[in-house]
């Protein structure tokens, strides 16, 4: 009979066959039964990790013996439970009532942020259209040569003697 | 013929049980309050249970609890009854203490003190089974004691063996409620318990062996 006595972690204590594990835990629930029961007993008398371990799992279920379960809340308990949720249900139905104004007055907001926008986008075109325009009227624009223009005339005898200049000229 | 009509009435009882939870739960669903009350009552026990194995906070326990029943009282509705509702109400269960520890981002508690002597003296007694705790005190000093020893496990490893061996869900439980295959469960199970001896000698031993050591090296 080959004992099987290499099972042992990094703490040299010695670890059950991976195959074994979950017959190992329904054999310390004592619930195996029938060829899987006869065949870990058979895997048990050669396997000395596998009984190290078994006889662990037992100790661990000695000390976890020691806890003892959470008590019950109380009879109370329900009443408390019906009670907070009234009470959310009282606030999520006070909020229900301002749940349609709240969401008309946001798209509300919405609307007018959205008109906003494209407004100001729409005057800012336009102002950016005036300003390209005036810029090419700048850009046509001839030079403008200093030309001195002729004073009008003042009285009736300087618009005689401006005639006279002229036809003086002509002649 | 005895026999066999205990065998037969055995899981005509469950089925009856069964039968009369899903026409409290539709009860229920239709807006009956008493009915409501009813779940509350049956499942409250185990629903603090499973919190607590959990949260290992008590004064989280109770808030958390009656967060989930709200959850279920709101969600009711739509639960369909192909599971059954103990599994919906512990999945729901399960899920809300998940939430609260990523929300309350809580640190697992941490016991720097290590143990004294005398207390490793009393909780190898307790194991070995020969001296196990008679007076309250002592049985709530080796609570205790275990208790640090749990703090020391993976979150996962102190879940799945409060929950089965301190609140007594059964591996099927334990599957339904964290979505895994029973044979999962008991290797998990198994290896968890591996881990608290490990943490156990540790404890237990460390102290003599230390000066053991010291003078081979």
């Amino acid at each position: 009979m080959s004992m099987n006595s290499g099972n042992r972690n990094a703490e040299n204590n010695y670890v059950a066959c991976p195959q074994y594990e979950a017959a190992l835990e329904d054999q310390l629930q004592d619930t195996l039964r029938g060829p899987e029961a006869a065949m870990l007993a058979e895997h048990l008398v050669t396997c000395a990790g596998c009984r190290a371990a078994l006889e662990d799992a037992a100790v661990s279920a000695r000390l976890l013996a020691i806890a003892e379960p959470s008590p019950d809340p109380g009879a109370g308990f329900s009443r408390i439970v019906l009670a907070r949720i009234r009470q959310e249900l009282l606030t999520s139905e006070s909020k229900s009532i301002w749940r349609p104004v709240v969401a008309v007055a946001w798209r509300f907001a919405a609307s007018a942020a959205f008109a906003l926008v494209l407004l100001a986008s729409f005057d800012l075109g336009r102002h950016s259209q005036f300003v390209s325009d005036q810029s090419v009227i700048a850009e046509n624009r001839l030079p403008e040569i200093g030309v001195e223009r002729a004073p009008l005339p003042a009285s009736r005898d300087e618009i005689l003697l401006m005639m006279a200049d002229t036809s003086h000229g002509k002649q | 013929m005895a026999a066999t009509a205990s065998a037969l009435s055995l899981p005509l009882s469950r089925r009856e049980k069964g039968e009369e939870e899903r026409q409290l739960v539709r009860r229920a669903q239709s807006g009956e309050e008493a009915a409501f009350e009813e779940l509350i009552r049956r499942h409250q026990q185990r629903v603090f249970g499973l919190v607590s194995g959990i949260l290992r906070r008590r004064e989280d326990v109770e808030d958390v609890v009656q967060q989930v029943f709200l959850k279920v009282f709101v969600s009711l509705k739509r639960f369909d009854q192909r599971a059954a509702f103990s599994t919906w109400l512990y999945k729901i269960s399960v899920n809300e203490c998940w939430d609260y520890l990523r929300k309350k981002k809580v640190r697992p508690l941490v016991y720097e003190a290590d143990l004294s002597e005398e207390q490793v003296s009393r909780l190898d007694g307790v194991v070995s089974a020969d001296q196990p705790p008679t007076s309250s005190s002592d049985r709530a000093e080796a609570r205790d004691l275990l208790e640090r020893m749990m703090e020391k496990l993976p979150q996962q490893d102190r879940e799945l063996l409060v929950l089965k061996e301190v609140e007594g869900f059964s591996v099927q439980e334990l599957a339904e409620i964290l979505d895994l295959n029973v044979n999962t469960v008991k290797v998990r199970l198994f290896r968890a318990r591996a881990r608290l001896m490990d943490v156990y000698r540790r404890r237990l031993h460390s102290k003599p062996e230390q000066p053991a050591e010291g003078k081979e090296g």
